[in-house]
Formats: structure tokens, C-alpha cells, sequence
């Protein structure tokens, strides 16, 4: 518990680390815009090989990145399959009737018992899934033998709706990258002073933005705190007896409570705690202070700013044509 | 005028009872003090007072001649520093270095002048290796430590402990104790407040409380001798000064009595 990784922020050389962390927030900002203007697939193809590009130069391992968009994989894999099935309108790309008989549910059964089987035993978890995913169809589309359990339904793909999923993944894709070269770049400290710094100016309506980073350092600083005290709590109620793992809806509720409730007053005790070690070493809130993280915007900073607003200015132009 | 003066200091949280009742302590210029009292008895109330945290109901204190008010707050918090009890509950920063800087950063103090003082003072505690390093990563003691670095860093020569050595393992424990041996040796004016009797002994003064009130502050050896003070309060003294005490005050005894207070001081 002790190495929970906080962000994303892996150390390293190459451009993007010597960036300003404001320069990188609006840089990914102006692109993620950018990327929203754009129209037809084959300029978000040019999009994604810019950017895959730029990653090649800044050094970051592609390998990283597709680490990165691990998470949101099923995500994106429900995106491209609700846009094929919502999307019915142009000509149809495929078109043909699929069957659903005792034999088609026979070998269902054992296509999904192999499945869980093989993930069990190999690690291409996601390779096995598209297998599995692939051979569904194929035993829909072919064994039309036996007696027929449901009468046989139509499956069409629409050149619209393939052309909807691909674009809107891709999208997806980059801007996903965008922001994981952001967050693997720049460490937690540096993104939130960065994001401190550009919301400067809404001091004049009142907003703190000092006050505001601060909570998020502090929070930040926590995460791995709470965690440790959650760990410790779970195994003192498991201990006891408890089961966190197992029981009914009601059994886990109570559990659940039982870890919210001693959190929640420790959690309060220690803001306490926490204020008061802040005044005693003079922290006034609102009051100017001076950083020891200091934040340096040199020529490299404008070079990529200037090139971040040629790129939402090309696709503006290209919107507009 | 005494370094830090306490005047018939009264204080409660609720407006009925007094958690601190009349006090009265004066602590010169570079003394170690051992604050001892059961539970209960005021001992973190009267450490929050000293630093300003808390306004006293009643009574003045005067820290280096400046008194303790609402607008002297933060010129005194530069001199009188507090590490507490819970080494995750202090620790601001994100790293080591961005927590010795704390403090600094809200005095304002120039960047230049913070990382060549975060370095020295980091040395001091040997945390220097440690400086990018995440509160997660470190021990209860190296945190303790931090804190330590931290209000150093802010040129304090005063530090109160209150009950800082409580949460950690005997180890720690000791090593802490030694650190605080040394910023003794370099003049800062100590205030621990402490459960264990044989940490209290390496104090030059000791000040018992109970039930809010000061119920004694004398030298550490004169007050040793007094076993009813602490029978009174409910504090055990260590087995060897009690057999100490038990002998009799003749020339006979008085070796053994030396070997045992020795034997009580180095435990
Ligand atoms: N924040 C608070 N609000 C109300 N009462 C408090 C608070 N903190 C402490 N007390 C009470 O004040 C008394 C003295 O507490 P404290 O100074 O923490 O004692 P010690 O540190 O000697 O154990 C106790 O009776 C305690 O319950
Ligand atoms: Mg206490």
C-alpha cells in the first residue's frame, strides 16, 4: 500500500519534462479544441500521427501511453459498438440474416466456456476477449442447423455508422493521449501550481486560487495517507470477524459503515490537527507567500505555445472552409 | 525578565470549566523543560496557548519581553515553534523539501535563501538524502524530524514537543531523544511534553501539572526526591529512584544512590 503512485507522473528527460506546466495545460487545451473542430476521419488520421509523432520526439514510450488507456479501453470499445448499432442510415455495408438455433446456443456455451477457461489460465486477456467477441459472431452468422430457437433477425452494418465509430474513437484516442502526456510529464506539484497560476486572474471576482491549489497539494499529499488508514481499519474490523469480500447487500452496507464511520471521525480529528501545525508555522490564508517550486516559462515555452495556437488556427480554418 | 513568562494564565474551551487554572511559569533562555500530567490535565491546552493557537481567558504571556496577543501572533510564531503528537498530521508538503519550505514560504522568505536553508537544516536532522522523498516513504521519527528542520528552517529557538515521541517505536524513540540532545546542546529553549518519566529526567527542569493547574516546577533532581508530588498525580516514578529515595540520607547510601539515579537517567 505503501507505493500507490500519485497521478501518473513517471520521472524522465525529453521536451515535454522541460516544458512550463502552464505551457502544457493550455498547449493540451488548444489541441483537445482542435481536435473537436475537426470534420472527416482522414484529418483526425493526420491528428494521430501528429501526435504520435510529437511523442516520438519528446521520448515518451508508446508502450507507456497504451498503459495508460488500459482503463478506458472498455470504454472506448462500448463507444465504437453502441455508434455501429445506433447508427443505421446510408448504404449498408453488410447485410445479412443471422440464426439463433439449439446448435448456435450449444456452441455459445462452449465458445464461453473456452473463453473463461483460457483468460484463466493466459494473460492476453484482451485478445481473448476479441476472440471471443469474433467467434459470437461467426457462430450467429453460420451454424443455422437445428431447430431454430428464435426466428432468424437481420444484421447490417451502415458505412455511416462504421465511419461514426471509427471517427469518434480516434478522437477519443488522442485526446486521451493528450492528456496522459500531460499527467505522465509533469509532476502533481508543478500541475497543480500550473493550474494555480492560470486561474491568477479570476482573483479579481473573488476566486483564491492560492487557497485552491493548496487544497489540492494537500489533498494530493493524503490519497496514500487515507488508503494506509483504510488498509489498517479493514484489517482490524477483519480481525474482529468482518468480511469485505462476501455476505448479502446488508452485510457488506454494514461494512462498508464500518470502515466509513472510524474514517470519517479520524478524518475530521486530523484537519484539526493539520490546521492547527499550518497557523503554528504562520500560514494566513489569502496572505502572500513565496514558492519554493518555482515555475520557469523560457523560449522552448513559447515555441510550443505558439505551435499549439497554429493548430487550433488550422482547424479553425478548416472548420470554416 | 524571563524568556517565556506565563502570568495567572486561565483558560476554557466551554466558558464553565477551567481547563487551565492559574498558571504561573517562567522558563529562561536555552532550559529544557519536561512538562509531565495525566491525562487530561491541560498540557496540550497549555502548548497551544504558548504558540497563539488558542486565546487565554484570562492572564498574559510574554515570549523574549513581546506579549502574546491577537497582532503578535505571527512575530512570535518565528520564535516558538510546536511539534505534535501525530507525525502524519503535520507533514504539509507533498516532499521533504516542500515541507521544511512550509513555513519559509509564509514568511515570505526568498527562494534562494529557502533551498540553501532547507539544505543546511536538513542536514542537521539527517534528512538531507531524503529531500524528494514523499511522507508516505518516510518512518513516524524521519517525519518527526522534517518537523523539526522545518521550524528551525524558520530561525525558532524555541520548540515545544507535545508528546512527540509517543507514536513511535523505541528506535525512533531514542533517536529522536538524541536530536533533541542536540538542539539543547545548541542553546534552543525546550518544552517537552511527555507520559514517560525516564524522558523526563534528561529535562534541567521539570513541571508537573494537574487538573489544570501547576502543581509543581522544580529542578529535575530536587523534584525527584518528592515522591508524594507524583503519587498525587498519579505518575509512577521509575523503580530505581524509588529504592533512591527509600535509603536513608546518610554518607553510607551515597554511592548506591548516585549508581541509581545513573541507572534511571541512561534507561
Ligand atoms: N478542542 C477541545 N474542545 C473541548 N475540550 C477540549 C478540547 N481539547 C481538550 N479538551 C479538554 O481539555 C482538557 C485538557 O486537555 P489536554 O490539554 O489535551 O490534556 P493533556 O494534553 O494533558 O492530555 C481535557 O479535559 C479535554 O477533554
Ligand atoms: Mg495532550
Amino acid at each position: 500500500m505503501k507505493s500507490i503512485i500519485i497521478g501518473q507522473y513517471i520521472p524522465g528527460k525529453g521536451m515535454f519534462y522541460k516544458l512550463d506546466p502552464r505551457t502544457k495545460i493550455v498547449a493540451v487545451l488548444f489541441i483537445m479544441i482542435s481536435v473537436f473542430l475537426l470534420q472527416t476521419i482522414f484529418q483526425l488520421l493526420i491528428a494521430l500521427s501528429v501526435a504520435i509523432i510529437l511523442l516520438l520526439i519528446g521520448r515518451i514510450s508508446l508502450l507507456k501511453v497504451l498503459k495508460g488507456l488500459k482503463p478506458i479501453m472498455i470504454l472506448l470499445i462500448f463507444t465504437f459498438i453502441f455508434q455501429i448499432i445506433l447508427n443505421r442510415e446510408g448504404t449498408p455495408l453488410i447485410s445479412h440474416p443471422m440464426y439463433f438455433t439449439i446448435f448456435t446456443l450449444i456452441f455459445l456455451i462452449l465458445a464461453f466456456i473456452i473463453w473463461r477457461v483460457l483468460a484463466k489460465l493466459l494473460r492476453f486477456r484482451f485478445t481473448l476477449f476479441f476472440l471471443f467477441a469474433g467467434s459470437v459472431y461467426v457462430i450467429l452468422r453460420f451454424v443455422d442447423f437445428g431447430d431454430a430457437l428464435i426466428e432468424p433477425f437481420n444484421f447490417a452494418i451502415y458505412q455511416s455508422g462504421l465511419e461514426m465509430s471509427i471517427f469518434v474513437v480516434i478522437r477519443l484516442l488522442i485526446i486521451i493521449t493528450l492528456s496522459t502526456v500531460l499527467t505522465l510529464t509533469t509532476k502533481p506539484t508543478d500541475l497543480t501550481q500550473g493550474i494555480e497560476k492560470l486561474l491568477h486572474p479570476l482573483k479579481r471576482i473573488g476566486f483564491d486560487s492560492e487557497s485552491f491549489a493548496l487544497i489540492i497539494s494537500i489533498s494530493l499529499r493524503y490519497i496514500p495517507t487515507i488508503f494506509d488508514e483504510a488498509n489498517k481499519i479493514m484489517l482490524a474490523q477483519a480481525s474482529r470477524g468482518a468480511d469485505f469480500s462476501e455476505g448479502k447487500l446488508k452485510d457488506k452496507l454494514k461494512q462498508v459503515i464500518s470502515l466509513l464511520v472510524p474514517m470519517f471521525i479520524i478524518a475530521f480529528m486530523r484537519s484539526e490537527e493539520l490546521a492547527n501545525a499550518m497557523e503554528s508555522r504562520n500560514f494566513v490564508p489569502g496572505e502572500k507567500r513565496t514558492r519554493i517550486n518555482e515555475l520557469n516559462f523560457n523560449y522552448k515555452d513559447v515555441l510550443a505555445t505558439v505551435f499549439s495556437i497554429l493548430v487550433l488556427a488550422g482547424s479553425i480554418v478548416l472548420r470554416v472552409i | 525578565m524571563s524568556y517565556i513568562e506565563v502570568k495567572d494564565l486561565t483558560f476554557s474551551y466551554n466558558e464553565k470549566t477551567n481547563v487551565l487554572e492559574a498558571v504561573n511559569i517562567n522558563i529562561e533562555k536555552g532550559e529544557w523543560i519536561a512538562v509531565l500530567g495525566h491525562n487530561g490535565s491541560g498540557k496540550s491546552t497549555l502548548a497551544k496557548t504558548l504558540v497563539g493557537l488558542l486565546e487565554p481567558k484570562e492572564g498574559e504571556i510574554f515570549i523574549d519581553g513581546q506579549i502574546l496577543s491577537e497582532e503578535s501572533a505571527y512575530e512570535i510564531r518565528k520564535k516558538i515553534g510546536i511539534v505534535f503528537q501525530n507525525p502524519d498530521n503535520q507533514f504539509v508538503g507533498v516532499t521533504v523539501r516542500d515541507d521544511i519550505a512550509f513555513g519559509m514560504e509564509n514568511l515570505c522568505i526568498p527562494r534562494e535563501e529557502m533551498l540553501s536553508k532547507i539544505d543546511f537544516y536538513a542536514k542537521k536532522v539527517n534528512m538531507l538524502d531524503f529531500l524528494d522523498k514523499e511522507p508516505a516513504n518516510l518512518s513516524g521519527g524521519q517525519k518527526q524530524r522534517v518537523a523539526i528542520a522545518g521550524i528551525l528552517a524558520m530561525q525558532s529557538d524555541i520548540i515545544i514537543f507535545d508528546e512527540a515521541t509517543s507514536m513511535l517505536d523505541p528506535f525512533s524513540r531514542e533517536e529522536l531523544i538524541k536530536y533533541i540532545k542536540t538542539l539543547h546542546k545548541d542553546g534552543l529553549t525546550i518544552i517537552m511534553i511527555t507520559h514517560d518519566i525516564n524522558e523526563a529526567l534528561l529535562a534541567d527542569k521539570i513541571l508537573v501539572m494537574n487538573k489544570g493547574k501547576v502543581y509543581a516546577f522544580e529542578e529535575t533532581e530536587t523534584i525527584m526526591k518528592k515522591k508524594e508530588i507524583f503519587t498525587d498525580s498519579h505518575l509512577e516514578l521509575p523503580v530505581s529512584l524509588d529504592i533512591a529515595n527509600s535509603l536513608e540520607l546518610s554518607d553510607k547510601h551515597k554511592e548506591i544512590r548516585e549508581k541509581l539515579w545513573e541507572y534511571a537517567l541512561i534507561k
